[in-house]
């Protein structure tokens, strides 16, 4: 961690990271909603599925490309 | 002929761990460690797998019959604390272990602040938390037992206990992990497989068809607060906290110290997110909160709950198929408790028994201290666990969570945070520690907030407040758990 903080693309990873927990909670206020994605998902698991794929386009980029132990 | 498949089954599991204890290298770090060989894709199947245990099987999909979709945060959070484990600590707390050849994490920190204390502190914490956890499992096994044959729950609390002990005394971390492999599977395609069946059978619609009945007949399995009301957004959100704090659970913490070199660090997160977020934890979630209630709507009450997908599979599957589901369930008990059993010898032998009264141990003698304690905490789980059958279920989130959480600011302070001190961990933990027993016995403590909240809070302001107000580390201790491991990390 100490060594991704320490340059802008590791700062803007943990930011999307951040953001993307706090848009989590954020949306929970909407969960009342009957609402359906593609006909059969909850809103509480369409969310997760949202954060994951954040989490994991995000991690790709990051580690891949920019984490300075790669 | 049920009794024959789970007799092969558990021949096969001996057979792995009778082949472990001939390769292995008979050294602590062989048995504790899997002499830190352990590659990406192994290490997936032991991690995930010492993790789900029998829970994913009735305690998660039982709380989704009762309380709709949201509780699906704590599963999120816990996808994002892991994920942070190996993204945020793993590398650092792996490459210093290594280095020194440190063989617990407990041992890591008492290092790290310098403190003998510390030492037998987050032992002792750690071990209280733990050891109730082990017993659960097996008895998790009883039940399962005792719905599909007929035989009383020790039958098949006796069965799991000797695969877990014969396994972790001859097999140690290396066994543990490959012995995941092969139970994650049986565990994975029982859960798959169980599902697939069950809309084949019971919903041809689909998933589409399944949501929209919900939709027609009992609209609040399909949002928030659920059919009791439970779910206001901010128990929702606490949800995810608790989940976030997978980091600190220490038989996962243990697993990275296994890891073969930094590389695994960069792949991990991979299959954290595929396999483990997006797939594998979808499927409970879909059996308890699509399934099961349009399946077998009506049934109340937690106990009753919890068995949902199995009294649904053993009333309208093949009886043959109940077999195989429940040596799935039989693969994630044993899959977590033998690592959970590990993780508290090595805690025992390590930084117990060899860190306080025979620090100059031969190899030898502390293995041998590792695999006794083996029979003595399983002894010690299982008659924890029959004398509070009732409160064991709670105990996992009420008090096991939560427990684990108050070593996780010494812990990412201790790692990440050169300010960090002695006096700032103990302060921290203890007053966590107290605080949490303290809300437990007094519940208006918590403020109606789930115990890990507000005693991390107070846990974690402490430690930062202390740190800065009391001596620095030494040099000594800054060059050894952080310029050196940048340097080791650094270096192709």
């Amino acid at each position: 961690m100490r060594e991704i903080l320490r340059h802008t693309p590791g700062k803007i990873f943990v930011g999307i990271l951040f953001l993307s927990v706090v848009g989590m909670l954020f949306v929970t206020r909407y969960f009342t909603a009957k609402i359906l994605v593609f006909g059969w998902m909850t809103l509480p698991l369409f969310a997760g599925l949202v954060m994951t794929l954040v989490w994991l386009v995000a991690y790709l980029i990051y580690f891949f490309k920019y984490w300075p132990y790669r | 002929m049920t009794i024959l498949i789970l007799a092969l089954f558990g021949l096969a599991i001996l057979g792995m761990a009778a082949y472990g204890y001939k390769v292995s290298a008979k050294t602590a770090e062989d048995y504790m460690l899997a002499g830190r060989t352990i590659g990406v894709v192994v290490m997936f199947f032991f991690v995930l797998f010492a993790v789900s245990s029998s829970w994913t099987f009735y305690g998660y999909p039982g709380f989704l019959y009762l309380h709709g979709p949201s509780y699906i945060y704590f599963v999120w959070g816990s996808v994002a604390g892991f994920a942070a484990l190996y993204m945020f600590l793993g590398p650092r707390l792996w490459a210093i272990a290594r280095l020194n050849r440190f063989l617990s994490p407990v041992e890591v920190l008492a290092e790290r602040y310098e403190s003998p204390f510390l030492r037998v502190l987050l032992s002792l914490m750690l071990l209280v938390f733990i050891v109730p956890y082990v017993g659960i499992q097996p008895l998790g096994v009883g039940l399962g037992f005792k719905t599909l044959t007929g035989m009383p729950i020790i039958v098949g609390a006796a069965y799991t206990v000797v695969l877990l002990v014969i396994l972790v005394i001859l097999g140690g971390m290396r066994i543990v992990a490959w012995v995941n492999i092969f139970l994650g599977s049986v565990y994975a395609s029982a859960l798959l497989g169980s599902l697939i069946w069950a809309f084949n059978r019971l919903i041809p619609g689909g998933l589409k068809a399944a949501a929209q009945t919900l939709m027609v007949q009992n609209p609040e399995m399909l949002s928030a607060p659920g059919p009791l009301g439970y779910f206001t957004p901010v128990v929702i959100g606490g949800t995810m906290v608790v989940g976030l704090m997978a980091f600190s659970w220490p038989h996962i913490v243990i697993g990275v110290m296994t890891a073969r070199d930094k590389v695994l660090f960069k792949w991990f997160p991979i299959l954290i997110f595929i396999f483990g977020g997006v797939f594998f934890y979808t499927l409970p979630f879909i059996w308890g909160s699509l399934v099961a209630p349009v399946v077998m709507p009506g049934v109340t009450g937690k106990e009753a709950a919890d068995s949902i997908v199995q009294t649904i599979i053993t009333q309208k599957l093949p009886s043959w198929f109940s077999v195989y589901v429940l040596m799935g369930v039989i693969a994630a008990a044993v899959s977590t408790a033998a690592v959970q059993l590990l993780t508290s010898s090595i805690i025992i032998a390590r930084d117990l028994i060899q860190g306080f009264f025979k620090p100059e141990a031969e190899d030898s003698k502390i293995v041998k201290w590792a695999r006794w304690s083996v029979v003595g905490i399983t002894i010690i789980s299982l008659v924890v666990s029959l004398r509070y059958t009732k409160a064991m279920a709670l105990y996992l989130t009420e008090v096991t969570i939560p427990g684990f959480a108050q070593w996780g600011p010494a812990l990412v302070g201790g790692i990440l945070w050169k300010r960090g001190t002695k006096q700032g961990a103990i302060v921290g933990t203890l007053a966590g520690l107290i605080y949490l027993v303290a809300g437990l016995l007094y519940k208006p403590l918590f403020f109606g907030m789930h115990p890990v909240m507000p005693t991390i809070i107070v846990n974690m302001i402490l430690y930062i407040v202390v740190s800065l107000f009391t001596e620095r580390p030494s040099e000594e201790i800054k060059a050894k758990f952080f310029d050196e491991v940048e340097e080791f990390l650094e270096a192709d």
